[in-house]
């Protein structure tokens, strides 16, 4: 009798729990390539720069083998749209320091001294956001042990639960250090300011994605 | 040698033949749950099913295996025939739950070269009752019992659902959902343990042993087999904390993540016991499959006669208990081993649901004589723990095989069992006749 073989599917919530570490790993990354920026360390960003692409290339695959092994005849205990947003949504965290690093090293921008400790305040912020829900989304394995209920599930939604401030103070930290370059705008030039947009923007986008994962990470425990 | 000698030989071998079967196929998904989440090795899991599949057939297996005797063709209604020569009624039943298992054992064969999962239960009744419309017409069968058997298969997967939800939510609820697992497990695994305990002994004794100590089991009425289970499940329940209490102790300052995982090792042994319980339940219901026409067929040779008052005979059903053992020796290991290999997302907590829930629902439709297919039942009890949020990844297409299976073995059977039948009737009714009288 084949039923009972036929009955499973292969579960995502370990490679999503890989997804997770592999992310991280590529953002974990982000304050080094600051590091090297503000000491001139060309050939540092570079190599830098080869081990996020790398790592996000990693996570894409990672991305790749949950989509394949999720087909439709198969019955998961959350929401199957959540949980792809959530795997899109957790993988622009990785493309996002992957395009921070890419903008480090298409152009030798040095970091005016004024700037630099309002701008690894701001790193240091974001990868904190990145890091909160990291620690979320890794619990994924042990949410589906206790069925997503229970004190587990509730001790998940209180990590989530900071995540929408952090992200907030991660944007103030972005304003400010906006405005404090327009105020020495007559020091620098144009396209020095260009970057510095650049590079903001897109570290911007880490701290935005991993909120936006945060909220689809939540849905999925909610609902399902 | 005596015609009556061949007669009951050449069915003692197709009932064997049936029973063989049924070890080769079907105990791999008795002991599925076990197996597959690694409790326990294939070496011991075939020793352990072998065991409970021949206890559960010895003890329990006579309810069943009544049914498929005289509770779909009524044996008075071909004793009324108009028309039969001595002992031709007899000899007509002989032939029929000859054809019967005949039938049953053929399409089983065709089913499964033809890569199609089939139930020796629909097999053998709509075999039985495809002979009982052709010799008798079509009152012969007992309608009634037909259609509270079919409805048996659709609520016994449902059942087990219902049942399989209930508890794993309770087993999350009340255990893996806590700050600390590992206390909640060993407050409340014994509760767990008694219950089981409770199904298998109540479904033993419960005016269930008559037919192995007739006289002394005048004693064993309803409340007193009452008292019998709760007295049995509290021992159960009382060591059972004493060992959890000395496996866990000191484990409850752990994280989280590393006590679900002991809460799971500490249900290793409970799954193993569970699985056995459906291994128990399986043999209490299956073996009429492969008994039920034989226990006829030798009924008849021994009374001349188609009254059938008397029990069926314990070893009759160890007959059937040992073809099952010697199927799953020699075969069943191999399908126990790559069902094992599927079914890898069933830890202990969610198997020893699926075990309860199976257990109970199996066990219950035997004590009311209902012919049920344990598969179905184990795989509702499964979708149920996936509703309850229990499982990664179930296959939804499985429930239109468990509600359609019957349609096309419940006429194939039977259209083969009436060939068979009147074939016999034909060339072999007179020598039955002489033989049997």
């Amino acid at each position: 009798m084949s039923l009972i073989k036929e009955l499973f599917g292969k579960s995502p919530f370990g490679p999503l729990v890989e997804h997770t570490k592999k992310v991280h790993e590529c953002v974990k990354l982000v304050r080094p390539l600051m590091e090297a920026l503000a000491r001139e360390d060309r050939e540092e960003i570079h190599r830098l720069q080869d081990e996020v692409s790398k790592l996000e290339y990693e996570a894409d695959r990672i991305k790749h083998e949950i989509r394949e092994q999720l087909p439709r005849r198969y019955f998961l205990p959350v929401d199957r749209e959540e949980l792809e947003d959530f795997l899109h949504c957790q993988d622009q965290i990785a493309d996002s320091a992957e395009d921070f690093a890419v903008i480090l090293i298409i152009r030798e921008t040095k970091i005016h001294p004024l700037l630099k400790e309002d701008f690894f305040g701001f790193v240091d912020q974001v990868v904190h956001v990145s890091n909160m829900l990291a620690e979320a989304a890794v619990e994924l394995q042990n949410l589906a042990e206790t069925a997503f209920g229970g004190a587990e599930a509730k001790s998940v939604l209180e990590r989530i639960g900071g995540l929408g401030e952090e992200e907030w103070k991660a944007d103030r930290m972005q304003r400010r250090l906006c405005q404090k370059i327009y105020h020495l705008e007559d020091e620098l030039d144009p396209t020095t300011i260009l970057f510095y947009d650049k590079m903001i923007e897109a570290l911007s986008q880490i701290a935005n994605a991993a909120e936006n994962t945060g909220d689809l990470l939540r849905s999925m425990i909610l609902k399902g | 040698m005596e015609p009556v000698t061949i007669i009951v030989a050449l069915t003692g071998l197709l009932g064997l033949y049936m029973a063989w079967n049924i070890g080769a196929n079907d105990v791999a998904n008795s002991m599925g749950c076990a197996v597959g989440s690694r409790s326990i090795s294939i070496k011991w899991a075939v020793i352990a099913a072998g065991i409970c599949e021949f206890a559960g057939a010895v003890l329990v297996g006579a309810h069943v295996t009544d049914t498929v005797r005289k509770g779909i063709v009524d044996p008075q209604a071909v004793a009324a025939l108009p028309g039969l020569p001595e002992g031709g009624a007899a000899a007509l039943f002989l032939l029929g739950m000859a054809a019967a298992l005949l039938a049953a054992a053929v399409w089983l064969n065709l089913a499964t070269w033809m890569g199609m999962p089939v139930s020796t239960t629909h097999s053998i009744v709509g075999a039985v009752a495809g002979f009982g419309v052709v010799a008798a017409g079509w009152s012969a069968v007992h309608w009634g019992k037909m259609g509270q058997i079919v409805a048996s298969w659709f609520l016994s997967p449902i059942a087990g659902g219902i049942l399989g939800f209930v508890i794993f939510r309770i087993i999350s609820r009340l255990i893996l959902g806590r700050e600390k697992p590992v206390r909640a497990a060993i407050r409340v695994t014994p509760y767990i343990v008694f219950s089981m305990t409770v199904v298998v002994t109540l479904a033993i004794v419960y005016k269930g042993l008559r037919h192995l100590i007739a006289e002394r089991a005048e004693w064993l009425t309803g409340n007193h087999a009452f008292l019998l289970a709760g007295a049995v499940g509290l021992l159960a329940g009382l060591v059972s904390r004493i060992l959890i209490r000395r496996a866990l102790r000191h484990k409850s300052g752990l994280p989280l993540g590393e006590q679900l995982d002991v809460v799971e090792r500490v249900f290793a042994p409970l799954v193993v016991v569970g699985s056995c319980t459906v291994a128990f339940s399986h043999g209490a219901n299956d073996v009429a499959n492969a008994i039920g026409p034989l226990a006829a067929i030798l009924d008849i040779c021994s009374t001349c006669s188609i009254k059938m008052q008397v029990y069926v005979p314990p070893w009759v059903l160890a007959l059937g208990g040992c073809g099952i053992v010697v199927g799953l020796a020699t075969y069943g290991y191999r399908v126990m081993d790559t069902v094992g290999q599927k079914i890898t997302q069933i830890t202990p907590s969610r198997g020893v649901a699926a075990c309860i829930a199976a257990t109970t629902t199996v066990l219950v439709c035997t004590r009311m004589k209902l012919p049920v297919s344990t598969t179905h039942t184990l795989v509702g009890a499964i979708l149920g723990i996936g509703l309850a949020r229990g499982l990664a990844a179930v296959n939804r297409r499985v429930t239109r095989n468990i509600f359609g299976s019957w349609l096309i073995t419940v006429p194939a059977a039977g259209v083969l069992a009436v060939v068979f039948f009147l074939v016999g009737k034909i060339f072999l009714f007179d020598i039955v006749r002489e033989a049997i009288s």
